[in-house]
């Protein structure tokens, strides 16, 4: 057995100076490749990769589209924004849909809101909407429906 | 050699893994819905999970803020563990006049409990000029009794001919402390890591106490503060427990392997 195969001795491998530089390339290799560097990466790397996605999905717009109660679209219908403050939901803003029914919010701060349209004949029930990140871009995928009977 | 059968015993451990792995997967549960915890008949799998709770914690409190204050604090007080703990411990190796008394004075410490001794550590804090401040936040935890104990354990299971022959060699002692001991002691330094940084991340007494700018404050003070904004939130809250539970659970699975070998080192030696 060589001295260089003792227990001891390969323990202390690491630490010791390599004039020839052999073993260098294992040695950053394992100081690299072991569960104490790859977990932390990998999860400051996904951090990296929801804020790069978030930078560029948080333009604060919300789309969608307002119909009666047969399913026509309603034109001029306001559509009214809530976002959540604290434990209440208070106003932030408006807009009107157009010809074909359809609203486009664009400065949606906040992560979770409430959206309802109401018309001077009728009122839609209130939407609760619940997004990953502050003002993300969503477009609803049900449309909200105006009834008489309500609000 | 005679063999027991070996079902009782992974019943009994299955059967008290049960009992205390239940509260971390009711409040896993409870962050993922939202239900009434009080709720009954209470329900055992979790009805519409989601992780909307999770985003409310993140936009309610300045958790990122909170966050980096806590791993600022606790990387501190592991940095200061290693070094502090690391030469104590080699220290205590040592035959020295009073090494008796020393060992006795530092087991007797070890039963004072933290809160008896706070009034003067915030003293020697201000003193220092340290309040409001990370090194302040950090400093009552720079070194710790029983990881002294856990290193000095791990320091005299290392063969004394290594030290003899390091001194022939030529290296001092701070040296020898480096380059043999703690290479040899990944176990004990495992341990040092994960103890100090789940103290430090837990810590709630001393950082209420020295921090003043909510700027300072460390996540289970901000889980007080979020508790008091936020009481009928009860998804949220335990969205945040777990939050502020993840880092330190992470951090032992990472190294559990060496912090059980660092805690049972001394245990067997002849």
């Amino acid at each position: 057995m060589s001295a260089d195969d003792r227990p001891e001795a390969a323990h202390a491998r690491p630490r010791l100076k390599n004039p020839a530089g052999e073993g260098e390339g294992s040695l950053w290799r394992r100081l690299l490749l072991n569960r104490f560097v790859l977990v932390p990466g990998a999860i400051v790397v996904a951090g990296l990769v929801w804020n790069g996605y978030v930078s560029l999905h948080n333009g604060g717009l919300i789309e969608g589209r307002v119909t009666d109660a047969s399913g026509r679209p309603v034109a001029g219908a306001e559509v009214v924004v809530l976002v959540q403050n604290v434990t209440t939901f208070s106003e932030k803003g408006r807009a009107r849909t157009g010809p074909d029914g359809v609203f486009l919010i664009t400065d949606n701060p906040s992560h979770h809101v409430q959206i309802f349209a109401e018309t001077p004949s009728g009122r839609s029930e209130r939407r609760d909407l619940r997004l990953w990140f502050r003002g993300q871009n969503t477009v609803l995928d049900q449309p909200l429906v105006l009834s008489p009977a309500a609000g | 050699m005679h063999r027991y059968p070996r079902w009782p015993i992974h019943l009994a451990l299955l059967t008290v893994s049960f009992f205390m792995l239940v509260p971390f997967y009711w409040v896993l549960k409870t962050s993922l819905t939202g239900e009434n915890i009080f709720g009954y008949p209470p329900s055992l799998w979790p009805k519409d999970p989601h992780l909307f709770f999770y985003v409310d914690v993140w936009y309610f409190i300045p958790f990122a803020r909170y966050f980096l204050n806590s791993v600022i604090v606790s990387v501190l007080a592991v940095l200061a563990n290693l070094v502090f703990n690391a030469l104590a411990g080699y220290a205590l190796t040592k035959d020295f006049r009073g090494k008796g008394t020393v060992l006795l004075l530092f087991l007797s410490c070890m039963m004072i409990p933290f809160q008896a001794t706070i009034i003067p550590a915030y003293l020697i804090t201000g003193q220092l000029g340290l309040l409001n401040s990370y090194v302040g936040l950090a400093l009552p935890l720079f070194s710790t009794i029983v990881c002294i104990f856990v290193f000095k354990a791990s320091f005299e299971a290392v063969p004394r001919s290594l030290i003899d022959a390091a001194k022939i060699d030529g290296l001092a002692e701070w040296q020898i402390v480096l380059r043999i001991m703690l290479p040899l002691s990944k176990s004990a330094v495992a341990t040092n890591v994960i103890l100090a940084f789940i103290w430090s991340w837990n810590n709630f007494l001393w950082p209420l106490i020295i921090t003043r700018d909510a700027d300072l404050q460390t996540l289970p003070l901000g889980l007080a503060r979020f508790l008091s904004y936020h009481e009928d939130t009860t998804g949220a809250l335990y969205a945040f427990c777990v939050l502020v539970l993840m880092p330190g659970i992470l951090l032992f699975l990472l190294a559990q392997k060496q912090f059980i070998q660092g805690l049972t080192s001394g245990a067997t030696k002849g």
